[in-house]
């Protein structure tokens, strides 16, 4: 049986207007309000789907930050089998490396066949969550997928390019994937659905331990975009609009 | 004196007549009631139950007004007056029947004057039924009507009724050919064709033997009628006045029951027959397929798949066909939702009640397509835009999916500044709506129902980001768990307020408050609808206008406002006060037209459609004469209107104006 694992986290809530903190160096968490990255909530959506389509296990992990046992039950309404929440030090918001750590514990000790995650999120300042995962796990990677199916011990992935183009390849198990989009939208679970796991499901709690945030990034500053008019449309041809960028480029010393 | 006859003309030497009629009689009635019992006891062997025993006088009341006197019926005056003309006849048959059975065997009274009147009742009856008759042959096969159901059912129902009524006449009229006694006069109808038969000169012996014929086949035909009236169209004589008595009263009509549970406390979401109540089934069968709900149906106008008739027909025939397999448990009974009714024909629904308004017979549509829908929603088959909306609604709280902290962004600028009314005491608790407060078009007329309120000195207040949705929509799209998450919010946000009155300018979030959220501990709170408050504020003089306005104007009816609660008067006579002319549109008061919107539809997908209800209603109002301006009472009306006339091209003509505009302009 396969067993899918989906690894997701809160992204900060786009519909509140973002604040910087004190520090300069971070969102002002008082006033934000957390969201589940919208390409892990597809990245549960394609678990579910393919399990129902050919059976397996899905399991959902999260690292403790709050609003998330609402995400966790949500899961579990939709047909999570196993919802997981990371103890650790993950209120004040971490980085994507020390998460995919925390992460590939876990996934050490459970044994997926097969990992899926949102391919990106709105704050990864340090790179996205999937490559990493597959990394210190030593499984294969790729993102940008919107859709798969599973054959015995390989995965036929659908990954998306640029322009449109879509490729499909052959992928051994285990595997992590990065979620571009599920095959369907993620569906609605009704209130009562949910409030229902939340009386007869339980969240397993995981100690992370300590974070291991090395080989991230130190942010040095952190500020809203500035109003400026500083946008120069260039015209032309597209010979003569690289020309141009050429020549802004030499002026300015980066070329 | 004259006295009545029994049995006059039926030779005695065939023993005691009465003892054939009775035997006939009783022996079809027992058929019939047998046939009836068999298809009745189907609606409690596979709907689930349901309590309608409570205030028998109360339902006896519905039955006398609703079956009997039939004041729905009579609402539309050409089909209204054919029934009735047909139905009261048989009532009166039915008594005179009775009557003559009182006196042949238990006290003798129709002598002389009496009886002069009991047969000048019954022939005067004869002649109204066949009026009745004549008209409802020119509906079926003249006029033919969209609505109605052109079967052949129907029309054996009406030769059937017609033939026992005709062979009633012709015997009444063989015996007077004979007698023809000097009082004759009081059976007009029968002594105008026992003319025919005394101009044959035939002698009284043949008459006397015609009279016998016309007398048995009289007896064969009401004994073979209601033997079949369990199985034919006219089983709504008996389930009319059920579904009247078994009507709703347990709850006004803008209040939904809750989910129904199992007895172990399950919730009972409705797919399946067997998930419907027994009176959902009755429902079915009460139906007499008039088409009042097509006609007065917004989503049907609108070429939706929708039709209120052939959904409630749906749960019949598939009652029909379907009971023997829920009874047997073998779990082969096809689905009602999806199988047989589809998804959209429930999301096209707007939950405006004109259907249930028009329903003669009182069937209750909204309730059941309700019910279904809350089937649908817990499945998650709910439409993209829906999805998004229902999201939104759990997560900030309103449909717009803006952060709760912005819900009051519009009265920022109002000074003095609007009283938070979970901080500090106020008269009036003002439930502004999502519409209100979020839509940017929306935010003058809520700006100037600010400055109204503060201009006649109203002490009232906000709840500011502590004001969520009020659920009526989203309880009527059938996500019953989030009205409930909704009504705890808001309820946690009103009981940490002190007010006395709760006013919104909102219909919706009117009818819910008011009906649909239980009161809290500070005791039960008063829901005014902002109409009602300006009216108030008028007569007591809180409200001085400097000047009349003098547009002529049309006033729409708001759904939820109207029809649903009974606020017709209040909004006129504002109108009426700023010194506006109204000139009222052919749908008007309870036969208003919806906009739409309502019952969630204004968060759908649109899907296929020829008219939208909100373009066919403006329509409306410009074929009037000389209206400027289209008053609205409702902040979603404002929205649906304001889009209709561009899309319908009519700017020229008229303008939406919401009611508050007119009272701001005329202060």
């Amino acid at each position: 049986m396969t067993h899918i694992m989906v690894p997701v986290k809160l992204v900060p809530d786009l519909v509140e207007e973002l604040e910087i903190a004190d520090s300069g160096t971070a969102l002002d968490m008082t006033w934000l309000r957390l969201i589940i990255n919208e390409f892990d909530d597809h990245a549960i959506e394609q678990a579910i789907l393919l399990k129902e389509r050919s059976g397996g296990e899905v399991t959902v992990i999260a690292p403790d930050q709050e609003g998330m046992d609402d995400v966790l039950f949500t899961a579990a309404a939709k047909g999570a089998d196993r919802i997981i929440k990371l103890i650790g030090d993950f209120e004040e918001g971490t980085n994507n490396h020390a998460l995919a750590r925390a992460f590939a514990d876990a996934a050490k000790d459970a044994g997926p066949d097969l990992i899926l995650t949102g391919v990106q999120g709105n704050d990864d300042l340090d790179g996205s969550v999937g490559p990493y995962l597959a990394e210190y796990l030593g499984m294969t990677y790729v993102g940008y997928v919107a859709g798969l199916s599973l054959e015995g011990d390989k995965a036929i992935v659908q990954k998306e390019y640029p322009g449109g183009l879509i490729a499909e390849m052959e992928v051994s198990l285990p595997a992590v994937l990065g979620i571009q989009a599920a095959e369907e939208p993620p569906r609605y679970v009704a209130v009562s659905k949910v409030r229902q796991m939340m009386k007869e499901a339980s969240i397993d709690e995981v100690d992370a331990g300590d974070l291991d945030t090395s080989g991230g990034l130190e942010v040095s500053s952190m500020y809203l975009p500035e109003a400026a008019e500083r946008a120069e449309m260039l015209e032309g041809d597209e010979e003569e609009i690289a020309a141009k960028l050429v020549e802004i480029f030499k002026e300015i010393g980066v070329m | 004196m004259p006295e009545r006859v029994n049995y006059w003309g039926i030779p005695h030497d065939w023993g005691a007549p009465e003892l054939y009629v009775y035997t006939i009689m009783f022996g079809a009635a027992l058929i019939m009631l047998y046939r009836f019992y068999l298809r009745a006891s189907l609606w409690w062997k596979v709907g689930r139950p349901e309590a309608r025993w409570d205030k028998l006088h109360i339902r006896i009341w519905k039955l006398i007004q609703y079956a009997i006197v039939q004041t729905k019926v009579l609402n539309q005056r050409y089909p209204g007056v054919m029934h009735v003309a047909i139905a009261w006849a048989y009532f009166i048959f039915f008594l005179g029947t009775a009557l003559t059975t009182i006196h042949e065997r238990f006290f003798k009274f129709l002598f002389g004057n009496v009886l002069f009147a009991y047969k000048f009742v019954l022939d005067v009856f004869t002649i109204i039924f066949l009026v009745g008759v004549g008209m409802a042959i020119y509906r079926r096969y003249s006029q033919k009507p969209k609505r109605l159901t052109l079967d052949p059912g129907f029309t054996f129902s009406l030769v059937m009724i017609t033939v026992i009524v005709l062979g009633g006449l012709l015997t009444e009229s063989f015996r007077l050919a004979v007698e023809q006694p000097a009082w004759a006069w009081s059976s007009p109808a029968g002594w105008i064709v026992a003319q025919l038969w005394i101009a044959t000169g035939a002698s009284d012996a043949v008459l006397t033997n015609w009279h016998l014929v016309a007398w048995i086949f009289h007896l064969l035909t009401v004994a073979g009628t209601i033997i079949a009236l369990p199985v034919g169209t006219l089983l709504h004589v008996l389930t009319g006045p059920l579904n009247a008595f078994f009507a709703k009263l347990d709850r006004p009509t803008g209040e939904l029951a809750p989910i129904p549970l199992t007895p172990d406390g399950d919730q009972i979401y409705a797919s399946k027959l067997s998930d419907l109540s027994w009176k959902q089934l009755l429902d079915g069968d009460a139906c007499t397929e008039c088409g009042r709900c097509q006609d007065a149906c917004p989503a049907h106008a609108a070429g939706t798949p929708l039709n209120p008739k052939e959904l409630i027909l749906s749960v019949r025939d598939a009652l029909r066909a379907d009971a023997a397999a829920v009874m047997g448990g073998n779990g082969d009974a096809p689905d009602l939702v999806g199988e047989k009714i589809a998804e959209e024909v429930l999301w096209s629904c707007t939950t405006c009640g004109a259907c249930v308004e028009a329903c003669p017979v009182l069937v209750e549509h909204v309730d059941t397509i309700v019910d279904m829908r809350r089937h649908l929603v817990i499945e998650g088959a709910v439409d993209a835009e829906l999805q998004t909306a229902l999201s939104n609604l759990g997560r900030y709280g309103n449909s717009f999916g803006k952060s709760d902290r912005m819900r009051a962004r519009w009265a920022k600028g109002v000074d003095p500044k609007v009283k938070d009314a979970g901080r500090e005491q106020v008269e009036y608790l003002w439930f502004v709506g999502d519409y209100a407060s979020y839509s940017p078009t929306l935010t003058g007329i809520t700006l100037k129902t600010a400055d109204v309120f503060q201009k006649a000195d109203l002490d009232f207040g906000i709840l500011y980001k502590g004001e969520n949705h009020s659920g009526n929509d989203v309880r009527r799209v059938g996500e019953e768990g989030l009205f409930e998450m909704l009504v705890e919010k808001n309820l946690k946000a009103l009981s940490r307020s002190k007010f006395e009155t709760i006013v919104t300018t909102d219909p919706h979030s009117y009818n819910t408050l008011k009906h649909e959220y239980p009161a809290n501990g500070n005791g039960e709170w008063k829901v005014m609808h902002y109409s009602e408050l300006l009216d108030q504020m008028i007569a007591s003089g809180q409200i001085k206008f400097s000047k009349k306005l003098g547009y002529k104007v049309t006033y729409h009816d708001p759904c939820y406002l109207g029809r649903y609660n009974g606020v017709y008067d209040a909004p006129r006579r504002v109108i009426e006060a700023t010194g506006c002319e109204i000139v009222e549109m052919p749908r008007n008061r309870e036969d208003g037209f919806c906009c739409g919107a309502g019952g969630g539809r204004i968060w759908m997908e649109e899907g296929e459609i020829e008219e939208r209800p909100s373009e066919s209603r403006i329509n409306e109002a410009v074929a009037l004469d000389g209206v400027d301006a289209f008053v609205v009472a409702c902040p979603k009306d404002v929205t649906m209107y304001a889009d209709a006339v561009k899309t319908t091209g009519q700017e020229e003509k008229i303008i939406v104006k919401d009611l508050i505009e007119l009272v701001h302009e005329a202060m």
